[in-house]
């Protein structure tokens, strides 16, 4: 094989890779998730959780407040130090506020809809479920270790007026989380309610099969290796994912001097692709297929109630904030995902697999704690964890590493090491640090084991 | 007067000193811009969510971006 060639397969790998992540993952997972993210950051009164880390809360209150506020009001990295800082100094102590700061980036909505979709409800569930407990656990621990050093703050808290606003969550803004919490599993869980079809419509010739073997040619399937290939249904998607990015930059851009007719439309082309990926589309030699299912009634319900709800229950500000909150993920992580995708896409073909399965193919103690070291010293952006973690799943890696390297790589990488160095001191990030790494360890340990 | 914006430099304090420089010029006001991007300068003032907005050291909104309209009422009562 020549040099030309190898590179030529590596980049087809990349491409294909790319390719079969937009057409599968992208459109009923993230698209709503990034609006999730949006109106969390934009929509959600901080004061509703805040009012239960102060001084004066008591611990039962304050610790699961804190996990809560993780998944509340952590979407965005300029909350999380302020807060945590704020926690720490006049609030309810080190111990929340290392809970919050844990919690946080694990249970993203973002990272938790993302890992399930791609890797599996296991993973995502035992991501959430394990990360709450063990956030606790760290932070009753940092707050036993640390009592003395804590006691000093109580006074800089007693004096302070931070938590002592009182808001609720307006319940018309908990009514429209709902629904669109509810188009993200309407998407996403493939159960029998939403998957099976009770309509089919046939779209004669031998087009389809035809294209379909060229994409085949063109992007190889191969399930030993977790490639999935992209199917006619996906290739349009993408298509449509296409004009939305480029419809997006115009009507997105300058949201606060109101909605342009390109806000319109692409809202429209969101809500459409987001119907069309519903469809169950499958290819035979008669023809094309197209099923309607239960996740396309589904999806037109709940889409149909969000249009409704954003356009009575909200004020023109409020629509507003949120989709420049929502935008200002997307352009802050798609593009990096994307790059992070091609190159996982390519690692996947460069790694020996036998690599991985000798240093994490079975559950162990050595296996779960090469997780986590790879998670301390490999940075990845926001989300690129995920197709990374793909990569490692489909190479041989076990499932138990697998879910300590994905608690241990946001937790602990070393830019977020020394931003919590500057607020704590060196001492307890050292315990704190340690503590991460043993504790994700275990929670990989025992997640391993509890699958077999 | 003094105008400081608080926050770690991410988009949002970006926005907040856009708007806020919007509204400065409506009221043809006179003000000085300084970007307050330390966490112990931050922790200082008694805020808990950043971008925050201050003028001549009193905290006038923290969290979140308040519309043009807003800033200048805000700075209209604080003058």
């Amino acid at each position: 094989m020549t040099l030309f060639q190898s590179f030529f397969g590596l980049l087809q790998s990349g491409l294909g890779g790319l390719a079969a992540y937009l057409a599968a993952h992208v459109l009923l997972c993230l698209l709503p998730a990034f609006f999730i993210a949006g109106a969390l950051a934009a929509l959600m009164p901080k004061e509703a959780i805040t009012r239960y880390l102060g001084r004066d809360a008591p611990k039962w209150l304050s610790y699961p407040a804190s996990a809560l506020g993780g998944f509340f009001l952590a979407v965005c990295s300029c909350t999380i130090m302020p807060l945590f800082a704020s926690i720490y100094k006049k609030g309810a102590g080190l111990g929340p506020a290392i809970t919050f700061l844990f919690v946080g980036p694990a249970v993203n909505i973002l990272a938790i809809s993302f890992t399930g979709v791609q890797i599996g409800l296991d993973i995502a569930l035992a991501r959430i479920i394990l990360s709450i407990i063990f956030g606790i656990v760290i932070g009753l621990l940092m707050a036993w270790f640390f009592h003395k050093d804590d006691a000093k703050h109580a006074e800089a808290a007693a004096q302070s007026q931070l938590f002592n606003a009182k808001a609720k969550i307006p319940s018309h803004i908990i009514i429209f989380f709902l629904l669109l919490l509810g188009t993200l599993l309407a998407g996403t869980l493939q159960i029998g309610l939403f998957r099976n079809v009770f309509y089919e419509i046939l779209i004669p010739g031998n087009w389809p099969s035809q294209l379909q073997s060229w994409l085949d040619g063109l992007i190889p399937p191969d399930p030993n290796l977790g490639i999935e290939g992209v199917s006619i249904h996906g290739l349009f998607l993408i298509f449509m994912l296409l004009l939305i990015a480029a419809t997006a930059i115009k009507g997105f851009k300058d949201i606060f001097n109101g909605f342009n007719p390109w806000t319109y439309i692409t809202l429209g082309l969101i809500t459409l692709t987001l119907v069309m990926a519903s469809f169950s589309v499958s290819t035979n030699s008669m023809g094309l297929v197209i099923g309607l299912n239960g996740r396309l009634i589904a999806e037109l319900l709940l889409l149909g109630g969000i249009w409704w709800m954003a356009a009575h229950s909200f004020g023109v500000e409020s629509r507003q904030e949120w989709l420049w909150e929502t935008w200002r993920f997307v352009k802050q992580i798609i593009p990096l995902l994307l790059v992070g995708v091609f190159l996982a896409s390519i690692a996947r073909a460069l790694i020996p697999p036998i690599w991985i399965q000798t240093l994490a193919g079975r559950n162990t103690v050595f296996a779960n704690l090469a997780g986590v070291i790879f998670g301390v010293f490999m940075y990845f952006p926001t989300l690129v964890e995920v197709p990374v973690a793909q990569t490692f799943l489909s190479l041989g890696m076990h499932r138990g590493p697998l879910l300590a390297y994905l608690l241990a790589d946001p937790e602990l990488s070393l830019q977020s090491i020394l931003i919590t160095n500057t607020v704590i001191g060196k001492k307890k990030t050292a315990v704190y640090v340690l503590l991460v790494a043993i504790f994700s360890t275990l929670a990989g340990l025992i997640f391993g084991w509890f699958i077999q | 007067m003094e105008i400081k914006i608080l926050g770690g430099g991410c988009p949002k304090c970006e926005r907040l000193e856009a708007v806020t420089r919007e509204a400065v010029e409506e009221l043809g006001l006179k003000a000085n811009f300084i970007k307050v991007k330390n966490m112990t300068e931050i922790m200082a003032y008694d805020v808990m969510t950043t971008p925050a907005l201050v003028v001549d050291e009193k905290v006038l909104s923290s969290g979140r971006i308040p519309s043009v309209e807003e800033i200048r009422e805000m700075m209209i009562k604080f003058v």
